[in-house]
């Protein structure tokens, strides 16, 4: 199986999450005997690439993160360029990534990626996601590169899962998501305890950015 | 609802300002604007004319100047003008069933609007506001998915903590004779 690849992320590649998943995705792809080629949107010398790619191969996948409640809009502007018809039926999977953990937060923009192959002369193949994406570039800390290690891990069973199935409609990539909504008891936590700790969190990885304003900062009032 | 701030701003805030980024090209229809959109004050901008990329997910206006987008273009304008309004409403044309990438693309340079702090709203997980609630519509040109559309306004107008103003289809317009 060859699997077109294409980051739907505008990120650059160098600092991108969705092409960390990427990577670890493909290893599980590989691992598996399948091969794959990727294609990043973030870099326009890469699009007409991505279009001819997209249009003479069988088995497409596109990573993305989720941006206001759906695709970011430069995905959707490549989407806009893609011909409608095409002469080679093809399979269109999607791994759908963001900061926010809970399942729900994704729902709405899954629904427009069901939707969305059969407006482009494809099949929907799936779409395997989780959320928790956020940290995943900020892995200098050795706890956190240990979470986030073991996240990335996840991704390439699911490479081997998907090479194995071809597709994403199978159980173990439903269950890959995790808790639709954390329970009353995180909530509770967060507020007593977790909230804090975040803050703190992301206050240090500021400071480490050379941010010297408060993160609540109000510069235009 | 941010309760806190209505109780401060009350005094200085008597009249609702609307924001409308207009995202059609040449910014087509604007006498439909004015009919549908009704409000104390409001401004239409239109972006078709106007330099501005797409959100590169840097997050430089969370992490390193906050509030501050890197991309320097006619976006800044934009968000200097939210931090005065109360209602967003973008008019945008569709493709897939929903915006296109014109109307999505001004979306999603919003994030300077919200922090990088987490609390939950309503019981939803959500970044906090960097200023104060904005209300959100959409009026939308074409065929789409008119229910679609409405549950991601109420999604975009929840991450904005603020009410959704509605989805409105426009008509076709002045016939071209």
């Amino acid at each position: 199986m060859h699997v077109i690849i294409i980051n739907g992320s505008p990120r650059v590649q160098k600092l991108s999450n969705t092409a960390k998943i990427i990577q670890s995705f493909g290893k599980g792809l590989q691992a598996a005997g399948a091969s794959f080629e990727l294609y990043s949107l973030s870099d326009r010398r890469e699009w007409d690439a991505a279009r001819d790619a997209f249009m003479g191969n069988e088995q497409i996948i596109f990573a993305l993160p989720l941006y206001v409640e759906c695709v970011p809009s430069i995905m959707l502007e490549f989407l806009e360029s893609l011909p409608t018809e095409r002469r080679q039926p093809a399979l269109m999977s999607f791994i759908l990534h963001g900061g926010f953990d809970e399942g729900h937060q994704f729902r709405l923009c899954e629904r427009f990626l069901q939707s969305l192959p059969s407006q482009l002369g494809c099949t929907y193949g799936g779409c395997l996601i989780q959320g928790g994406s956020f940290m995943i570039r900020l892995r200098d800390d050795e706890k956190m590169k240990k979470a986030m290690d073991k996240k990335l891990d996840g991704y390439t069973e699911m490479g081997q899962s998907f090479a194995a199935h071809g597709s994403f409609m199978t159980p173990e990539s439903r269950k890959f998501t995790g808790p639709e909504k954390n329970p009353w008891i995180v909530h509770l936590l967060f507020k007593l305890f977790i909230k804090r700790l975040v803050r703190n969190n992301f206050d240090y990885f500021a400071k480490q950015w050379g941010c010297t304003r408060p993160l609540d900062d109000k510069p235009y009032l | 609802m941010d309760k806190s701030f209505y109780e401060e701003g009350e005094t200085q805030r008597t009249l609702m300002k609307t924001i409308v980024l207009n995202t059609l090209e040449g910014g087509a229809v604007s006498e439909q604007i004015g009919t549908l959109i009704k409000g104390d004050e409001v401004e239409v901008l239109n972006t078709s004319d106007k330099r501005i990329a797409h959100c590169m997910g840097c997050n430089m206006c969370w992490l390193k100047t906050p509030g501050v987008c890197a991309i320097k273009d006619d976006y800044e304008g934009i968000i200097k003008k939210l931090v005065g309004a109360e209602n967003l409403w973008l008019v945008s044309d569709t493709r897939f069933g929903f915006v296109d990438w014109h109307g999505k693309l001004v979306m999603d340079r919003i994030v300077p609007m919200l922090n990088m702090y987490i609390e939950f709203r309503a019981g939803l997980e959500r970044h906090e506001l960097r200023y104060h609630p904005l209300n959100f519509g959409l009026l939308y040109k074409g065929e789409a998915d008119q229910e679609f559309l409405e549950e991601w306004s109420r999604r975009v107008a929840s991450n904005l903590a603020g009410k959704p103003l509605g989805v409105i289809k426009m008509g076709e317009g002045e016939p071209c004779m």
